[in-house]
């Protein structure tokens, strides 16, 4: 009786629609998991004894480097943008993160195009200075190519988590040490590295997700990892069932990055309990010292960010008048169409899972978020592998039917696929703004007789305006630049601004992928900016 | 008996003793009635018990002689008939006080709404703030449109979540006072939760001291406190 008293309760809409998202999300997990124990065949036992040993050896050098040269640069930036006032600090603070609007994948051909025996830096060493440089120094396109520009356009992951937590979470601690006597650079050993030790291992293993996930400039520089090899079983040997074991193989290691970041993270939890917390007053540096770091932020903010862009603005004026045409407009507009429907389907799913969860505080609600944010951690390529083989089996059964419908030429099962992948950011958002609204208007809107459907679009949607917005920016943005799932799942004759970009430069055409690069950039930047300039300064006020 | 409450057990999910043992308690038609209690005495639990906030383990509650709760039976809290105001009042921020108050007016003619909306300003005395913003009024404002807003439905059972504490001292005494004239005026039943003696003695008909999860007693209070609280009140405005 209890049971079914309590099966009333929580039964409802939003509980039967979120355990439907929460099963469709699951599934594709679930099948590689499953795939990953079947019979091998031939195909895999080629790949496990003559290639698998390249596979682990250029992903683990790629994501170990990464992530030591990321927390190098980010960490550093951030304790010295939070202690000191040097000069154009203040844009530095925000600027330090554009590098993050650039996809390493564009990234990377720009960096080949810069430095490669025709590129400026070149062919001005050759023509003015007369200096013929050793090909092997300039040549990009190497797991260290990789590592320098995953480092480049991926730290800004640990340089804003770590500032911010610098900032708001160990200020006090951090004036209290240095007003007991310990000198900024102990300070920083003592204090601030020990406190910030969850947040780093936190914002690392996204950099780390990220160069797992990334499929363009591993495939751009022609090195073997487990995103390329899945796409090349799949495409060149028409193997499904081994590039599922390849996908298998991959969710493997990202899920010994996430226990190797539970671990790191340790028991501690450091957060600071007070509701008052002042930012750090930064010290005035004076002469030299304040140069030297307007020099490092000058540094690393041209090379991950200016540089790049005058190279792409460069080649933007020598093709405009080829590339600005109608099929141009055409891409920019699927991609702002793909975008914008598959933001808007992830945020009312984020919406409905997020009030359920909200709603029956459980330990089953604890494991329906987990899953919900699962598929951020999975690498595109393997959603991608999962997804398709799920429509094969779809459009299989609908033939069988002769329904004449066949999904997998449709975009449903790429924005299936953007829903898998990106769930995660849309719910992050919309969870954090159900946090803030907390639980008494709608309380008081159910005791008023409103029901949770007539409260959900008269009280919290409203009240939950700013976090849905930011949400679907959020989103919008990560779809623009995704690219392994949309080059592999994108319909026959359908091109987003990211893909096309890609072929472009595949095809060594690099100087007409800009156009779409740049737009790419200017729209992911002003997201940028909004985030950190216009919400940060709303927030000290 | 208006309200009947019988052995209300609750045990929070993380927690390892019931924060609700074996709470009983009748209520008369009109009364007014104040838990007291010490901050975690379990009050404010008996308050979203009671709203159908949070489900108890066993229990039954009948309002009116119809079951709302019970072992086999659970009525969501939009279909209790129970009002509520809030400890911060809970208004929604988006809209106006005339939108707040006619919130829970559903079933009604437009007319009617706004007949009732008028009977409810004028019971207040806020007929002049009816297009204002919650945060435009002050917070004894506040709490009187947050009263409004809760009456307006005409609930057959009023809760009031320490109605006084976000208020400061001197106002406290004066609406308190305010309070109880306007309840007795409606004729609606209605529970108090607070950790505040004097509240509890100038507001309830009867006091209900709850500890850890329990009732300790249940004192009525005499005529004689209140019209001792009565005269202090207006030496209090004369002055």
């Amino acid at each position: 009786m209890q049971l079914i008293r309590h099966a009333k309760q929580h039964l409802n809409i939003w509980a039967i629609l979120s355990l439907v998202f929460v099963a469709v999300i699951l599934f594709p997990n679930l099948l590689i998991g499953f795939k990953f124990f079947t019979e091998p065949n031939e195909n895999w036992e080629h790949i496990k004894f003559y290639l698998m040993r390249d596979y682990i050896n250029n992903t683990a050098t790629i994501l170990i480097f990464t992530a030591i040269l990321t927390i190098l640069i980010g960490t550093s930036l951030a304790w010295l943008i939070i202690m000191y006032e040097f000069p154009l600090r203040g844009f530095f603070r925000w600027g330090l993160i554009l590098p993050l609007a650039i996809p390493p994948y564009i990234g990377a051909y720009t960096y080949h195009g810069l430095l490669n025996y025709t590129g400026v830096i070149q062919t001005t060493l050759r023509n003015t200075f007369d200096i013929q440089v050793n090909q092997s120094y300039f040549n990009i396109m190497s797991t260290q190519g990789a590592v320098f520009i995953f480092t480049l356009f991926l730290y800004p992951y640990v340089y804003t988590i770590t500032k911010s937590f610098f900032q708001y979470q160990s200020a006090s601690l951090i004036e209290n040490a240095i007003l007991l006597g310990s000198s900024p650079t102990s300070t920083f050993f003592r204090v601030a590295l020990p406190l910030s030790r969850a947040t780093i291992v936190g914002s690392v293993t996204l950099v780390m997700l990220e160069v797992l996930n990334d499929y363009g400039v591993v495939s751009y520089f022609g090195i073997q990892t487990f995103s390329t090899a899945i796409f090349r079983t799949w495409y060149g040997m028409k193997d499904l069932d081994s590039a599922l074991k390849l996908a298998g193989t991959l969710m493997f290691i990202v899920i010994v990055v996430l226990i190797l970041e539970k671990m790191l993270r340790g028991r501690k939890r450091y957060s600071y309990a007070s509701t008052k917390v002042r930012p750090i007053h930064p010290k005035r540096l004076k002469g030299w010292k304040g140069w030297l770091l307007f020099a490092y932020s000058f540094a690393i903010f041209s090379i991950a960010f200016l540089v790049p862009l005058a190279q792409l603005l460069y080649w933007a004026f020598m093709t405009y008048e080829t590339i600005w045409s109608q099929a141009f407009f055409q891409l920019a507009k699927n991609s702002i169409f793909v975008a914008s429907i598959t933001s808007t389907i992830i945020i009312s799913i984020a919406l409905i899972i997020a009030n359920f969860t909200r709603m029956h505080q459980s330990l089953f609600t604890k494991l329906v978020s987990r899953v919900t944010t699962l598929g951020y951690s999975i690498p595109g390529a393997a959603i991608a592998i999962a997804i398709i083989t799920i429509f094969i089996s779809i459009d299989t059964f609908l033939a069988k039917w002769d329904t004449g419908i066949v999904l997998r030429t449709s975009l449903v099962m790429l924005i299936s696929a953007y829903v898998i992948r990106f769930l995660a950011i849309g719910y992050n958002s919309v969870e954090a703004g159900f946090e803030k609204i907390g639980n008494t208007f709608t309380e008081a809107s159910r005791l008023l007789g409103a029901s949770t459907i007539r409260t959900f679009f008269m009280v919290d949607l409203p009240l939950m305006k700013n976090a849905i917005a930011a949400g679907f920016i959020l989103v919008f943005v990560d779809i623009l630049k995704e690219l392994p799932l949309t080059l592999f799942l994108q319909p026959f004759n359908f091109a987003t601004l990211a893909t096309q970009a890609f072929k472009y430069a595949n095809d060594e055409r690099v100087q007409e992928a800009s156009i779409a690069s740049l737009l790419i950039i200017l729209i992911s930047a002003t997201a940028i900016f909004i985030f950190h300039r216009v919400l940060e300064k709303k927030e000290a006020n | 008996m208006h309200v009947q409450i019988e052995d209300l057990t609750f045990q929070y999910r993380n927690a390892k003793t019931p924060t609700i043992k074996n709470f009983s308690l009748s209520i008369d038609k009109g009364e007014i009635i104040s838990i007291l209690g010490d901050s975690g005495s379990g009050k404010s639990t008996i308050l979203r018990l009671i709203a159908g906030l949070e489900i108890p383990q066993s229990g039954t509650i009948k309002i009116d002689g119809k079951t709302i709760l019970s072992h086999t039976h659970f009525t969501p809290p939009e279909k209790r008939g129970v009002g509520m105001v809030f400890q911060d009042y809970a208004l929604f921020p988006h809209m106006t006080v005339a939108k707040n108050i006619m919130f829970g007016l559903r079933n009604m003619k437009k007319a009617e709404k706004l007949a009732r909306l008028e009977e409810m300003l004028e019971l207040i005395n806020l007929k002049d703030f009816k297009n204002r913003y919650p945060y435009e009024l002050s917070g004894g404002q506040q709490q009187r449109v947050a009263l409004a807003r809760a009456l307006a439905p005409a609930p057959s059972l009023l809760i009031f979540d320490e109605p006084f504490s976000n208020l400061d001292a001197s106002l406290q005494e004066k609406i308190r006072g305010e309070l109880r004239v306007l309840l007795k005026q409606t004729g609606i039943t209605s529970i108090f939760v607070t950790h505040d003696q004097a509240d509890a003695k100038a507001l309830a008909d009867r006091i209900v001291y709850i500890k850890n999860g329990t009732i300790e007693r249940i004192v009525s209070s005499t005529s004689l406190t209140f019209k001792v609280n009565r005269a202090k009140e207006k030496v209090l405005t004369i002055q």
